[in-house]
């Protein structure tokens, strides 16, 4: 038995770093066309739009992925969004700190993140079902703060922020990689991130190897929590006004961020590059379909047909290996 | 559709003795295994055909050849004198080929009217005949004399009678070639009795049966032939009158019972773990120990209470009652935690759901228990992580093309050695292997069996829970008996027989005639 030789087959797992860089290849094409097909895309001016439309869908996508591989989703994001911006326009205008109120805002969406894995751990609820509860409940939260009314942020340097560059890059898109650098080593390089993978693979076989299964599910629903306030503070900064209904439907965005970036529905499969282009693919198209001139709704129909698209074909070569 | 329960009701004309399916070297391999050597078999219409073989012979790649559920790599099937693709499970049936497996493969939720109609309802007007089929449906278990409600639903009933309703169906759709998978796994006495009738009145009708059992006893009871599988290889067939089991058992093993079972006696040590009249959801008062240097076997029935206790030992359930002792101590092991820290190691019984992460690399799977070990603060040593996986595999002789493969490519025999492997990296001090070899080849056997003697010599103590009696009897230094949650008999090496050790095991059937009579 032991003498027979190991039989040659090609290795199944590199798969993410080429996905990736197919979605690289893809988004890169995209941009190479719209150079060419419109005279406005490649302007400084309009990467720099570009860049900062698609950073605050990719940090959700990123909290969102953290969730999916665990076999869970998180339907509240964009919920936690809007209510952050509340959060921080109520905090900022009440004379907080601005460093203070940021953080405080981040806490709230930690909180939410811990509601959540409470609900699915303890309570045995489904994630859809307590992330959808608390999808609604924040709006309705959020629209009592605020009588339904827009708050408008008085502080300019918060303002400012979003606005700005640092070296020629947009400050909105320096928060992606400030996000997505210890996203990637926390999920690729720790046990923690190994654990996320191990709970939405099998977890009753994680628990048996001593992997706290329980701790993982609250862990990967709070960073989402975390990543959705982060998103809600830089929304506030860019559009300067707090207002529960903003973000409607980003959840839903992040979500095809994710799966366009190769993350699997079913749990265990996943990464932090990936969301990353599959976010700023998604931008890309809208992007590209204002300067053409695109009809807004077509661009909603375009949207739908490319994820069908792209995870279709991501399924057909997983099949295939 | 529109058609009753008559018109679905088998009547073949075929005649009895002709040939009906040929096997012209039918062939399967996966990638890396081998499962089924090309077999040269013909059934006969209207014979009960048995075939028997170890887990892994390829018995389940045959029948999954045949019912259409995956496609061979070479060979012919001739059905009826004409060659068949047999590339969808929808033709086969078409042809009239359909399996009854051991789990039942019916929707629970359903009535067992709306399972036995499944695909083939009857309607009018694109309206569903419900009352009309409750009726047919009843009238056809009538027929095959089985005492079951044909309105209830599925899954009110029990495991035994949802398998006679699986058989019943599948005597409704013009099936001509029945196989039957270990289909008395569950059943009790009675149901297999029925069972056996409908097989019975089957052959009389003149459909050929495939039936495959481990159970020795219901193939000679049945069976008109039977064929013996080794390895993938079809290595005998014989005609159920000139045959005996000493000779199948030898067709099936082709090797000697010590060849298999490599025993090494070591002094046993210090003891490792004791319960004291430890009781919980399915035993109760179970005391033993185990010692450094010994496997203790438990040996009993399906739902004897083993594998609960072995779980609530390791934490995953709550004890009702008792104590628990490690190396002197009393102490309270609250989840698998805790157990895993004092220094035990689980391997399950159920592969698929408790022992693996199936779409995870294989490196990953062995080295799920040891993260905390290979990285610092929170980071993963990447070189730990790879020289530990490669280093495991070595060991393990695991075969894989690297660590990166995902754990679902591997045989089932692989598959178990990495659930059984990844704990001798944690350096447990006692370890529960719950049936470590079903589904696993004979070589594999002898490895797995060999990793125990080395667990043995490090100073580890083994508990070992086998429902198949030659392995704890062949392997076990103390030997329990567990019959419906209690521990009802103790012995030692080879110090009781095979049939003292059933029918403690068994002892039901005494008790209650004991009590008729």
């Amino acid at each position: 038995m032991s003498t027979e030789a190991i039989p040659a087959e090609k290795p199944k797992r590199n798969y993410n770093a080429l996905f990736g860089l197919t979605l690289l290849a893809l988004l890169v094409l995209l941009w190479v066309i719209l150079s060419v097909a419109t005279s406005s895309f490649a302007s400084a001016n309009n990467i720099s739009n570009l860049l900062r439309q698609g950073s605050m869908i990719a940090i959700l996508a990123v909290g969102q992925t953290f969730v999916i591989i665990t076999g869970g989703i998180d339907l509240s994001v964009g919920a936690v969004v809007g209510f952050s911006t509340v959060i921080a326009a109520l905090l900022i205008n009440a004379g907080v700190p601005v460093f203070a109120a940021i953080l405080i805002t981040l806490l709230v969406g930690v909180a939410i993140g811990l509601f959540h894995g409470f609900g699915i751990v303890k309570m045995g609820l489904p994630p859809f079902i307590i992330t959808l509860a608390t999808l609604t409940s924040l709006r309705g939260i959020g629209l009592l703060m605020t009588n339904g009314n827009s708050i408008s942020i008085n502080n300019d340097a918060f303002q400012e922020f979003s606005r700005n560059s640092f070296v020629g890059v947009p400050n909105l898109f320096w928060m992606v990689i400030l996000v997505g650098i210890p996203a990637y080593i926390f999920l690729h390089h720790s046990r923690w991130g190994r654990y996320l993978f191990s709970v939405g693979s099998n977890a009753e076989a994680s628990r048996l190897s001593g992997v706290n299964v329980q701790r993982t599910i609250y862990m990967a629903y709070t960073l989402s929590g975390l990543c959705a306030a982060f998103v809600g503070v830089l929304l506030a900064s860019r559009i300067g006004i707090g207002n529960p209904t903003q973000a409607e439907g980003w959840e839903l965005q992040a979500i095809a961020s994710s799966v366009i970036g190769g993350t699997s529905l079913f749990g265990a499969v996943g990464s932090v590059h990936g969301p990353l282009l599959g976010a700023f693919i998604l931008a890309t198209i809208n992007n590209g379909a204002n300067l053409l001139n695109v009809n807004a709704f077509w661009q909603r129909i375009i949207t739908g047909l490319l994820i069908i698209v792209i995870v279709y074909f991501d399924g057909l070569r997983r099949r295939g290996k | 559709m529109t058609s009753t329960a008559q018109e679905l009701h088998p009547a073949p004309t075929l005649q009895p003795g002709r040939t009906i399916l040929e096997l012209n070297g039918l062939e399967k391999r996966y990638p890396g295994t081998h499962a089924l050597k090309p077999v040269h078999l013909a059934f006969k219409a209207g014979e009960i055909h048995a075939i028997v073989g170890e887990n892994g012979a390829g018995k389940s790649t045959l029948i999954k050849l045949l019912t259409g559920v995956m496609p061979r790599t070479s060979g012919e099937v001739i059905w009826e004198g004409q060659p068949v693709a047999l590339a969808t499970p929808h033709e086969a049936m078409a042809l009239g080929i359909n399996a009854v497996h051991q789990e039942v493969v019916l929707c629970r939720h359903l009535t067992v009217a709306a399972n036995m109609f499944l695909g083939e309802e009857e309607s009018r007007f694109g309206l569903l005949q419900q009352r009309a089929m409750v009726k047919d449906a009843q009238k056809i278990i009538n027929d095959l004399g089985f005492d079951l409600p044909a309105h209830v639903v599925l899954g009110d009933l029990t495991i035994g009678q949802q398998q006679l309703i699986a058989a019943a169906r599948a005597t409704v759709r013009g099936t001509k070639f029945l196989i039957f998978d270990e289909p008395t796994a569950y059943l009790t006495r009675k149901e297999a009795d029925q069972l056996f009738k409908l097989i019975r009145r089957l052959k009389g009708e003149g459909v050929t049966i495939i039936y495959i059992s481990h159970r020795m006893e219901e193939v000679f009871e049945l069976a008109d032939r039977v064929s013996v599988l080794r390895d993938g290889t079809l290595v005998g067939t014989r005609n159920i009158a000139e045959t005996n089991e000493p000779e199948l058992v030898k067709l099936m093993i082709n090797r000697s019972i010590e060849q298999i079972y490599h025993k090494e006696h070591f002094n046993p040590g210090a003891t490792i773990v004791e319960t004291r009249s430890l009781s919980g959801k399915g035993f109760e008062n179970i005391s033993l120990t185990v010692r450094a240097g010994e496997i203790v076997g438990l040996y009993g029935l399906i739902g004897a209470g083993r594998s609960e206790f072995v779980t609530t030992l390791y934490g995953r359930h709550r004890k009702s009652a008792g104590q628990i002792f490690w190396q002197g101590e009393e102490v309270q092991v609250n989840s698998e935690h805790d157990a895993i820290r004092l220094g035990m190691a689980l391997a399950p019984e159920s592969r698929r759901d408790q022992g693996l992460c199936l779409n995870l690399p294989v490196g990953m799977n062995l080295n799920l228990p040891i993260y905390k070990r290979i990285s610092s603060n929170m980071l993963i040593s990447g070189t730990k992580e790879k020289a530990e996986a490669d280093r495991q595999i070595a060991d393990l002789r695991i075969k894989t093309p690297t660590r990166n493969a995902l754990a679902s490519s591997l045989s089932g025999g692989n598959q178990q050695k990495i659930v059984i492997g990844k704990w001798l990296a944690h350096g447990a001090k006692l370890f529960i292997f719950d049936e470590p070899t079903v589904g696993v080849d004979v070589g594999t056997k002898a490895e797995i069996y060999r990793l125990f003697s080395t667990l043995l010599s490090k100073g580890a103590g083994i508990i070992l829970i086998s429902s198949y009696l030659p392995e704890v009897y062949e392997l076990a230094d103390t030997l329990h008996v567990f019959r419906r949650g209690k521990l009802v008999a103790t012995h030692g090496f080879r110090t009781a027989d095979h049939e003292e050790i059933l029918t403690q095991a068994l002892a039901e059937k005494q008790e209650k005639q004991g009590g008729q009579t």
